[in-house]
Formats: structure tokens, sequence, C-alpha cells
């Protein structure tokens, strides 16, 4: 398996335990999705992985133990993160978001080629590039989060939430997006709320609640699944 | 207790005796360490205990000492006339400085008390009245009963009975009402204000207060040297006192004595080395900041803590969280026309963000009513406006049929609005019987002239909270951690806390932001059982929930918020079969055609 | 009219010297959210270290000048490692720490340098000009035209280099920045010693100007601390407009009130700073949240 396998994942803060011994794999090209309710432990499970919030259980990437890599050198492995609520750097400008992406290499030679190819898949980001990202809009700024996580190549791409607070036709650009690079081959971890975007865009889909696995499957056939709705509203 | 007593005792014997023992050079020593002991303690309820930065003490102090010079040699008032109008003086100065401290905090207060220390320093310097950079000399021994106090043995009672009496009040306030205040605004202002502190009139009682100790200071510094001039009250001896108190440990007040004196004892032993001894104060100050934020005072804290912990390792038992004791049923009847809370078109904008647009929704009293929604759909806000902490856009709330208007947080609360919090806020250096006490506490801020001039009436009223306290902690099983520091206690326990702490003011309103958040089933069960029983007796509870088992299953009605705006109002049953509702937390209403059973 | 103009721009060459201490803060803070109490004092240090090696060692004014940003550099690297497990924590504790270190290097000032201080002359011996009857001095003119050129080069760092930008991403949101691989401590060091190289250059400029002392920190960086308060603190355009503003300030409360000069400046500034707490251009810093 040259994909993400992840063993015993299990996140403490604050005296709480937000994820309880979680395990699921992501395959090499495949395409994941983690969905729950709020206070499920689906963000804190992507945080797990980046390695930006302590954690005791094991990621591998590949043949890579990732287990003790910190935060900051997640990229050079070849993981991207698309953080929960965008986190752009309003202050700077879009051309700017972009190139910080690949602060882990040089600003020459490839850099400038991948920064041509995303304003190719993201042709809004391109018109915008001089602006501040502070300026664009909830959608516009969640394109440049994922420009900003795919500089670098990754294999893998993490994406925390991407549809939060946008209107149901960006979500629909966003599923596109996601679409598209599955067919490049990348990699997909998705964290969602929204469950129909969820199961458009992956094949595989994990259940969280209260920090645990409650239910697995294709998203063909979770999707029909009543015990969803159950998760979700409690009825 | 009697060990207190007994040290006690022995302590003020050694006090009274010292003299006899020692020379006259270390008798003038400990006359001006007694005086930088005052200055300390004055600056550890400022700063320690408050919270404030106060790096304009030396200025205060500076003006007792002035006042009374100038006073006394220029315009021929007499000693103890010129010296109460010196400490009038300075009391008036911490008040003004503490203005600054109404609309800012942390740095800015410290460059705006630091700047006015310099501004005068300056104006001594160099005002003709203040004798410019000579100082003022020759002023008259203070008169006693025909005691001769230019004897610096004598003065040192004087000192000795002054220090006694200033440390023992500042000692009753930081153990009672005001003291709890004080230190609840420094922990978490935003949740003192929520249960009932009037944080910018404490603020500017602690700078009140320590203008005033600084005012006493400079008096008896003015009776001891009889001389003044600039050096004395320059930063180099700000941030001396500084040193001094953070050594000490500046939120203990006998911590910030013992740096004093201490400070004041190497200081002379080393006037030889001075500067060695300035660069080692700096250099302790730094490694204290790191390792040992609590100073010298906090040292049998850490040590207690570490025995405690390897007792602990032998086996002796923790304490448990108790059973829930029910609230007793209310009997009166909730008004039935009157909503208990309501919402008229309340908008919320954050620099163009919408958090909130148009809300509308009504609690009837007596009811559990639940407000969920996805994440970012301004729950939170709506209970921020509510209670207080923002002023919404546009809209109206009403509580109990009043418009809450521009009320804050402390009016909110006095008028029996409680609250928790998405991110517990306790107070982290206040026990668990102190986060209720202060709770408990109603009084209104003014009453604070009770200290000195009615403080039989606060050991009263002392009595009466502990009582409450006590029986709350019971009802609510917490009467095994009533000793214990918040931080360390599992988080089930510090939700109970929270909970307990709300309850504590006795609102009408009780509004509980993701109570559940962290608990596992059984702790979700209780909680369900505690705020049942809260309702019956007569409390109408608002609820900001994720766990939709526990909302559908406790409350009377719920509103769905999506992207700021209500989606869905009604029974719980009703709000989870609106297709609005599904598509908001599932993304597709036809989601749910496919999967009806 | 001639009076007020002389006096403006007599606080011009000062007020560059409060902008470039007020960048310093500005930096920090900005960056890392830490008010450096201890700043004044390494101003100082570049003073006296400059001087030393201009006058005893008899260097050139620029390379002693070099010398004295290299010296303060590593003591700002040094403050900041010691002072980083405090960094998101306790930030009245952190601001307690730098006054600690700056009580440490006012010690050792006086323990190398003594307490008495230096004068020293100005490296630029040519007459003052004249402009429409208005006297310059031509090291005024070197000390606005240094730091504007620092000014300038910061400017530069900040928006065109990878690490510079990588600075100001720290600074917006440190969690994003540290997924896309910004080593953040170590932004923050290079920060803080960028920080007390202004310094070093504010003190080596200033030397000239006034005279060298242990004890010169205090009322220097103060006013340079109020003057990055009132511009906005962690704004760089407001550091610059607050420096020169409270140079002008300056100079016009000693041409009125002579001695009692810094009293009219604090209680301007007090006032000012009450009726609007962000400053000029508003308060920049990392969030806390």
């Amino acid at each position: 398996m040259s994909g993400l396998t992840v063993d015993g994942l299990t996140v403490h803060y604050g005296g709480i335990c937000a994820v309880r011994s979680v395990s699921f794999a992501v395959g090499s090209g495949e395409s994941v999705g983690i969905i729950g309710a709020n206070g499920a432990g689906k963000t804190s499970t992507l945080k797990a992985v980046m390695g930006l919030v302590p954690r005791s259980g094991s990621v591998r990437l590949g043949d890579q133990d990732l287990t003790g890599v910190r935060a900051k050198d997640m990229v050079r492995h070849g993981v991207g993160y698309v953080p929960e609520g965008r986190h752009v750097f309003a202050g700077l400008s879009v051309e700017k978001n972009l190139l910080l992406g690949a602060y882990a290499h040089s600003w020459r030679g490839e850099t400038r080629t991948t920064l041509a190819q995303v304003y190719e898949m993201f042709p809004v980001l391109a018109q915008m590039r001089g602006r501040l990202a502070g300026a664009l809009s909830g959608g516009q700024q969640q394109m440049l989060a994922i420009g900003r996580a795919l500089m670098l190549r990754p294999r893998l791409l993490l994406l925390d939430e991407p549809s939060m607070g946008l209107s149901p036709k960006l979500i629909e650009d966003i599923l596109r997006v996601l679409l598209r690079l599955r067919e490049e081959g990348l990699s997909l971890l998705l964290v969602e709320q929204n469950a129909k975007l969820t199961f458009g865009a992956t094949s595989t889909c994990f259940v969280l609640e209260n920090g645990e696995v409650a239910l697995t499957g294709s998203s063909q056939q979770l999707r029909h699944d009543p015990r969803i709705r159950r998760v979700y509203l409690g009825l | 207790m009697r060990y207190r007593l007994a040290a006690l005792a022995s302590l003020a014997v050694f006090a009274i005796w010292l003299p006899y023992g020692v020379g006259s050079y270390t008798i003038h020593v400990l006359d001006v360490g007694l005086v930088f002991a005052l200055l300390a303690v004055g600056m550890g309820l400022a700063m320690g205990v408050a919270g404030q930065i106060n790096l304009a003490q030396v200025a205060f102090f500076g003006a007792g000492a002035y006042v009374t010079a100038i006073l006394t040699t220029k315009s021929g008032y007499g000693f103890w006339t010129a010296g109460a109008i010196a400490v009038a003086v300075s009391a008036v100065l911490g008040l003004l400085v503490g203005i600054p401290a109404l609309r800012m905090q942390s740095h800015y207060l410290g460059i705006v008390t630091l700047g006015l220390a310099l501004a005068f320093l300056n104006w001594i310097t160099n005002a003709e009245v203040a004798g410019g950079a000579d100082g003022i000399s020759a002023i008259p021994v203070p008169p006693l009963f025909g005691v001769d106090l230019s004897s610096d043995y004598l003065y040192y009672y004087l000192e000795l009975a002054a220090f006694a009496v200033a440390l023992a009040f500042g000692l009753f306030v930081v153990h009672t009402s005001l003291g709890r205040r004080l230190r609840a605004m420094r922990d978490d202002a935003l949740a003192a204000s929520a249960v009932g502190a009037q944080i910018p009139l404490l603020r500017m009682t602690a700078f009140l207060v320590a203008g005033s100790y600084a005012g006493i200071a400079g008096v008896l510094y003015a009776g001891l040297i009889r001389f003044v001039a600039p050096e004395t009250f320059s930063l180099a001896n700000m941030f001396l006192l500084l040193a001094m108190v953070i050594i000490g440990g500046r939120q203990s007040l006998v911590g910030c004595v013992v740096g004093a004196i201490g400070l004041t004892l190497i200081r002379e032993k080393l006037v030889d080395f001075a500067t060695y001894a300035q660069l080692s104060y700096g250099i302790v100050v730094v490694l204290m900041v790191v390792f040992a934020p609590t100073g010298l005072a906090g040292v049998p804290a850490r040590l207690r803590s570490i025995v405690d912990r390897r007792r602990r390792g032998g086996g002796a038992a923790a304490p448990e969280l108790a059973a829930f004791q029910p609230l007793a049923p209310s009997t009166v009847d909730l008004p039935a026309d009157r909503p208990a809370l309501e919402a008229r078109g309340v908008s919320k904008r954050f620099r163009g963000l919408k958090a909130l647009d148009g809300v509308s929704l009504a609690v009837r009293a007596g009811d559990i009513h639940g407000i969920v929604g996805p994440n970012g759909s301004g729950k939170t806000t709506l209970f921020n406006v509510v209670s207080g902490f923002y002023r919404p856009s546009a809209g109206a709330v009403l509580i109990s049929g009043q418009p809450a208007g521009r009320a804050g947080p402390y009016q909110r609360s006095l008028s029996g609005v409680a609250r928790t919090f998405q991110n517990l806020r306790l107070f982290r250096t206040l026990t668990v019987r102190e986060n209720i006490l202060v709770a408990l506490d109603r009084t209104r801020t003014r009453w604070i002239w009770r200290y000195p001039l009615w403080p039989v009436s606060v050991v009263r009223a002392e009595r009466d909270l502990g009582r409450r306290a006590a029986e709350l902690l019971d009802t609510f099983g917490l009467a095994g951690f009533a000793a214990a520091l918040p931080g360390s206690l599992p988080y089930g326990t510090q939700r109970r806390i929270e909970l307990a702490r709300a309850m504590a003011g006795a609102p009408r309103l009780l509004l509980l932001d993701e109570p559940a958040a962290g608990l596992n089933g059984e702790e979700a069960r209780q909680l369900a059982r505690m705020v049942r029983s809260i309702r019956d007796s007569g409390v109408t509870v608002v609820l900001i929930e994720h766990n939709m088992g526990l909302v559908m299953s406790l409350c009377d009605r719920v509103t769905v918020l999506a992207s700021g705006a209500v989606i869905a109002d009604g029974t719980p049953a009703e709000v989870a079969a609106a297709p609005a509702v599904i598509e908001a937390y599932l993304g597709d209403a036809e989601l749910s055609e496919e999967m009806a059973p | 009219m001639q009076v007020t103009l002389q006096t403006l721009v007599g606080g011009l060459s000062l007020g560059a010297i409060y902008a470039l201490v007020a960048l310093g803060f500005s930096l920090v803070y900005r960056t890392m959210g830490l008010v450096n109490f201890a700043h004044a004092d390494v101003v100082m240090t570049g003073a006296y270290v400059a001087s030393t090696f201009s006058l005893t060692a008899r260097l050139p004014f620029a390379l002693a000048t070099a010398v004295a940003i290299a010296v303060t550099g590593l003591i700002g690297l040094v403050i900041e490692r010691v002072l980083r497990p405090l960094e998101n924590k306790d930030f009245d504790l952190m601001l307690i720490g730098t006054i600690g270190f700056g009580i440490v290097l006012q010690s050792v000032a006086i323990l190398i340098w003594g307490t008495t201080g230096r004068a020293v002359p100005s490296p630029v011996q040519t007459a003052p000009l004249s402009v429409g009857g208005i006297r310059i001095r031509t090291y005024d003119l070197v000390v606005m035209a240094v730091a504007a050129v620092a000014v300038v080069l910061l400017m530069l760092f900040l928006q065109r280099t990878k690490r510079g930008t990588a600075m100001q991403a720290v600074a917006m949101d440190h969690e994003a920045a540290t997924a896309v691989g910004i080593h953040v401590g170590r932004s923050n060091a290079a920060a803080f010693a960028i920080g007390a190289g202004l310094a070093a250059l504010a003190g080596a400029l200033v030397g000239p100007l006034l005279f060298v002392s242990p004890t010169m920190g205090g009322s220097l960086g103060i006013k340079g601390f109020a003057a990055a308060i009132l511009g906005g603190f962690g704004s760089i355009p407001g550091a610059i407009v607050g420096g020169l503003a409270i140079g002008v300030l300056d100079s016009f409360a000693a041409g009125h009130f002579q001695g009692y000069s810094e009293m009219v400046v604090f209680l301007v500034f007090t006032a000012i700073i009450m009726v609007r707490p962000t400053g000029i251009f508003g308060e920049r810093t990392v969030s806390r949240a």
C-alpha cells in the first residue's frame, strides 16, 4: 500500500479525548472522506495527521514513517494541507500566498512552472493575482487555499471542510476541482460536514461520532444508508 | 490554625524586639526596607492581585514624599496634616493614572504608566517649588506626643505600626469579596464581568489603592530621611521595585514584603558592588519569569504539589464527583405572556462579515430551548449579543419583556442572565470554592466603601457567602473539590463547576454554550438531568449544542441557524424533518428522501 | 514662521531616530506579539559599541555602526531564545522578562564603560547648510538619509524576499505558516535580531546628537515606544509617522516649555492614546486566538 495509513490515532486536548484510536487508510490515487456532525472529531483527526496537534498512534505515507515528523516538515514529505476556514494570508497578495505554498523550495525554476499550472486550473486566481487575499470572496479564498497547497506537487492532499460558509453553487465548483485533482492522480483525504459533497468526491467514507469511527463503507452505499441521518440529526 | 497564630505571635515578638539587637546602620536600612515593603504591597495589590500593569508606582511614592516636603517646608503645615494631604494627593493621582486603564491594558498600560512616571520625574527635576535637582531638605521631624522620632529606632516602631495595619488591610482585601473579584478580573475579565464584576470600577480601585499605599510610604520616607530629591524616584528605582515584587511573588502580599525587605538588605550588603547587584537582580528576574513565575512565594505551593503527587502515588484517594442533588422545584408560576428571551431582527456585522442576519426568535419562560446549526452559523455570536458582550448592528434583544438596550455583561448579570462558555472560562488561580464565591456575590461595586468605613459588615457577608457556597457545592456534588484549583480537575468536573458558578448568580435565564462538548454518554445523561432540574426550579434554559441526540431528547423547542439566519423553529421533531435543515447539515434535501426508512 | 520652521526641521532628525527605534519595536510586536521593554537598552548598547569602535579602535563610523548592529543582533537572538517558552502564553510575564533583560544590559554597560558616559563627536565636520534662512546641520541630513535607507531596505526585505514574506505570513497566521513549512521559531528569532539591529543603528546615529550614557535608553526608548504606539503598534508606516510626530512634538515642547518638555510630550501622548488607543494606523499584530 503506497498511500496513507493511519493506525490508532488518538488526540487529547483541554482534558477531552477528541479522537479515540481511529484507524483508516487512503490508497495511492484514492480519495477518502471523513464525515460526521460537529464535535465528532473530524478536524482534530486531520490536524493530527498533519502534526498540528499532539497525537499518539502511527501515521505512514507509503513506506515512510511520518509519526515523528513535525508539522512544518510535512510539506517536504509530499503532504499538502488546506485548513478549515481557509486561513489565507490576508495581508499578502494572491501570488505571494501561492508562492508561500512553495516555501520549502526555491521560488525560481520549477516553482514558476507549477504556479502557471495552478493559474490555469483556477483562472479566477490568475485574474486576481495582485489583489490582497483578504479582499477575495469566500469561494475565491477557498480556491486560493487549495492552490497554495498544490504548489509543492503533493502526493496527498488534506482538505478540512472546504464547503464551510459557501453557497451550493460554489460547493459545486469545489466538487469539480476535487474531481479534476482525482483525475490527475492525487490522493485526497476530505474532512467534511456536507455529506453530499463528500459522497460525490470520494470513493470511500468513514463516519465519525464522538471521536470514533461509527460507520464505514463505499460512498455509493453510504449515500442510501438511513443511519447517516441519525448521526447528523439525532432522529 | 493554631500553628498560624503561634507563628504570627512569634513574628510579632521578633519584630518588636529587633531594634534592641541591631546597630544604628542596620536599623536605618530596615526603616528604608519597611518603606519599600509598603510600596511593594501596594504594587502587588495592583499588579499581582488585580493584574494591572502599574509602572508609575514610584511616581505615586514621589508625590507622597514631595507634597509632604513642600507643605511642611514651604507652607508651614504641621507634619501630620501635610502627610494626610499627601496621601490624598497620591490616591487621587493613582485614580487619574487609572483612567487610561479603562481603555487599555497590558503593554499600552505599561507604556502610559511609565510615561507618566517620567513626566512626574521631569516635573520635580525642574519645578522651583520642588527644589529642582537639589530637592528639598530640612523637613521637620514628625511630632508624636514628645517621642523623639528623629531616632531611627523609635521611627522603626512608627513604621512597623503603619506597615502592620497596611499589610493586614491588604490581606483582608485579598481574602474577601473585593480581592476575589480583583483576582477573577485578572484571570479572565470577560468571565468576571459575566458573573457581576464591574471591570472599569475595579481597575480604578486597584490604582487608587496602589496610589494610597505609595502615598503612605512617601510620607513615612519624608519623615525618615527628611530630605527628598529626584534620584530616589528614578526609573532605576521603579525597576528595582518591580524586581522586588517579581522575585517575592507578585500575587502574594507576603511575598512582596519578603522581596522588598530582602532586596533592600542585599542592596545594602552589596553597596560596594552596586552594579553587580543590579546585574544579578536583572538575571534573577529573567530566570524567575521563565522558571518560577509565582516567585519565592510560590515555592511552598509547588513543593506541596510535588509532595501531594508523591503521596497520591502511594494510594491516597483522589476526591470524587458526588451525585447532583435535584433543586427544589419552583412553586411560582412563570409569566406566560412574556417570553423569557426575545430577539427581534438581530443582525451583527464584523468588518463586512455578516455573522447574524435578521435573527428573530422567542423563548417561552420555563422552556428548555435549543439553538443548533452547522459550523459558523452564528450561534455563539447570538449568545454574545444576548449576554451583552456584543452590541447588535441592528435589531433588539428583550429579556423578560424589557429591552436590554446597551447594558453590558455586568448589568445583565445583575438582572438575571447567566452563561457558560464554549471554551471553559474558569478562574484558574482561584479554588473551586472561590470561583463559586465570586459568582454568589451579588453586591454592587459601590459596596467597596464598606472596606475602609465598615469592615465588620464585610466579615459578616463573608460568613453568609461561605454558607451559601457550601450549599451550592453540595447541590452540584462538588464538595470534595472545594479547595482544588480547577485546572487540575477532570474535564467533566470542570464543566460542572462552570454550571454551578453560573447558577450561583440565581439567574432567571441561563445560557449554556455547548455544555456537552467532550462529555461521554453517561456524563451527557447527568447533564440532561441537571438541566431538567434547573428548569423545574424556575429557570429558563437556552442551550447551544452539537450533540443532536441530547438536543432532541432534552429541548422543548429548537431554533436552527445557518449562515447567520434562522432557517427553522419549532419542536425537535418538526425541525428534524424540515428540508431546509437537512440541506444545511447534509448538503442535500433529497438525501432525506433516499434515506427514509 | 521662521522659528516654527526651524523648530520643525530641528525635530525631524531626532524624529528619524525615534522612527528607527519605533520600527524595531513595531517589527517585533507585529511578528511575535512581544513588547520588548529591553529595546531601549539595546539602543544604548548600540550607541556604546559604535562609539567605542569609532573612538577607540578608530574605525570609520559606518563600519563601527555595522559592528554594533552585528553585536546587538546577537543579543536579540539570545533574548528571543530565552523568552521563547513564554511566547504565546503569558504576555505580561514576557513583558516583565524583557524589563529584566533591560536591567542586565544596563548593568553590563556600567561595568564595561562606567557611569559617566561620553560625548561622541559628529563624524561629519562640515559647516551647517542654510536653506531659506533655516539652519540645517549636515549631520542631521546624514541621520535622516541613513534612516530612510534603512526603512527602504526593511520594506524591500519584507516585501520582495522569500524570508521577508514568510516573516509577514507568520505574523498573520502562524498555524497556516507552519503548514506551508515555515519554521516559526526561527522566523521570530530573525525578526527579533532585525529589530535589535535597527535599535543599534538608532543608537549609533544618536551618539553625536545626544550624550551617550547608560541611562540614555530611558527617555529615548520610551519616546520611541510611544512613537510606535502613536502610529499604530505593529504598523511600519505608523512607526515612521509616529517617530517623526514625536520628534517634532519634542522639538516644540523644548522650545516652549524648556525643562518641562518631557512632561508635555507624555501628557500629549497620553491624551491622544486615550482618544484613539490603537494609534493612527491601527494596531497590527499576531492573532492570539
